[in-house]
């Protein structure tokens, strides 16, 4: 097998998985390739794919691979149907998430400490939408229940994996040491 | 009279100090908790004033910036440094927690914009058949979790929907007249005299089984099975005593 003919089977593949996606190993299953040999192929299709040409692209979390529109397309095929309003996340969402992506895994009180809110319901409601799971319990008084971000929020924010978080901003440590030495 | 609305909504008492801090230019880093406090007790009054439900969380962090204030208020024993490290480390806390608090909020405005840009694309559902030939496969190793058959779920109504919007099936139970007449002298047997109409229709689930009965009921009286009378508007009905089936 060519290079070639592997990335048209790889296209292919996921073209018929669709929002189901394949995972790196039934990728390379199906190739008879190393993962890593694998990955590198899938690497190099991605960026083919990112071709202002092309109207579609390769989507990747943890190492699930599937094929999405681009952006701009939306606008045109709303021409022709009528789209359900995107999905919409609230600001406390939003920070509850982010709170559990860059912490997790992570009870609620510690959720709550950052936030300085309760976050009870929000916890439910980001479980109910499959964002979050939980992952086991903390071995502290109360055996409190961990709570950890799924593969669905990587997909819903285009993260190859949790290394891929934009870095929190450090901007407190150079200015406090700072003020250590006034 | 002056009549003021204020409609930023705020995530919690954190979201409010940072709020405050920014309009009043304060310096989180060298932070004159002082202000911050008397701002933020003037907005909860404010608050108060308009009517608006105040969460319990304002509140919670009220009484603990009073408790800074009055403190500092109390007329201090020199000899110690007691007073003074309390209010170190209450200003520390404050500060590092509205650190903490700034960096998530910043950080949430990224993802958001990742999140909304997502939000715009599509992805094709996979192919019927394939699924079909994934599935058989699949049961010889069910190993998952509560959230995997959640996602299951979700997805086995996703297929649902996408399968019933292309393809509609009309289901009709099928039901001759001869079978329901058959099923109705079975009725029959254990019904007191006379019966109704009603009666007889009792098990029908749609207006097609209906007319099925209907018509098999005229079948039997004509066989001569039933004899009927209709009485404040309902059909009554007898068994002739005539078995009928030698027609």
């Amino acid at each position: 097998m060519t290079d070639m003919t592997i990335e048209a089977i790889l296209e292919g593949i996921l073209f018929v998985f669709g929002d189901e996606g394949a995972s790196l190993a039934q990728l390379s299953d199906a190739v008879s390739l190393p993962s890593e040999t694998v990955r590198d192929i899938l690497n190099d299709m991605k960026a083919v794919y990112q071709d202002e040409k092309r109207g579609f692209e390769l989507a990747v979390f943890n190492d699930t691979y599937k094929f999405i529109s681009k952006p701009f397309v939306r606008d045109y095929i709303q021409r022709i149907l009528t789209l359900s309003k995107t999905r919409t996340l609230s600001q406390s969402a939003l920070e509850t998430l982010a709170i559990i992506a860059y912490k997790q895994p992570v009870t609620r009180i510690e959720i709550e400490e950052i936030r300085g809110v309760g976050c009870d319901m929000m916890l439910k409601k980001l479980m109910a939408q499959d964002l979050i799971r939980e992952a086991g319990r903390a071995e502290t008084a109360g055996r409190p229940i961990l709570y950890e971000i799924t593969d669905e929020f990587l997909d819903l924010f285009k993260l190859i994996s949790l290394d891929e978080l934009p870095h929190l901003p450090q901007y407190e440590e150079t200015r406090l040491s700072d003020q250590l030495f006034e | 009279m002056t009549f003021t609305v204020n409609s930023s909504v705020f995530e919690g008492p954190l979201d409010l100090m940072l709020h405050l801090i920014k309009e009043k230019k304060l310096d989180l880093f060298a932070l004159d908790v002082d202000v911050l406090i008397d701002q933020y007790i003037a907005f909860i009054h404010q608050m108060e004033q308009t009517h608006l439900e105040i969460a319990s969380e304002f509140i919670v962090e009220l009484a603990t910036l009073t408790e800074y204030k009055s403190r500092k208020c109390l007329p201090r024993d020199e000899s110690t440094l007691e007073a003074e490290e309390y209010q170190k480390e209450t200003r520390d806390q404050l500060v590092n927690r509205l650190i903490e608090y700034q960096k998530f909020k910043e950080v949430s405005e990224a993802l958001s914009a990742r999140f909304e840009e997502r939000a715009m694309q599509i992805a094709k559902p996979i192919d019927k058949e394939v699924l079909k030939l994934a599935e058989e496969e699949n049961l010889n190793f069910l190993q998952a979790d509560s959230y995997d058959l959640i996602k299951a779920m979700k997805r086995c109504l996703q297929r649902f929907h996408t399968v019933s919007n292309t393809e509609v099936k009309i289901t009709q139970r099928e039901l001759s007249i001869d079978q329901r007449t058959n099923q109705l002298r079975l009725i029959i047997e254990h019904l007191p005299e006379p019966f109704s109409f009603s009666d007889l229709t009792a098990d029908c689930l749609e207006v097609h089984m209906v007319i099925v009965t209907f018509l098999a009921i005229l079948d039997m009286l004509r066989l001569q099975e039933l004899i009927f009378t209709i009485e404040d508007d309902e059909i009554w009905f007898r068994r002739s005593g005539y078995d009928g089936y030698d027609d």
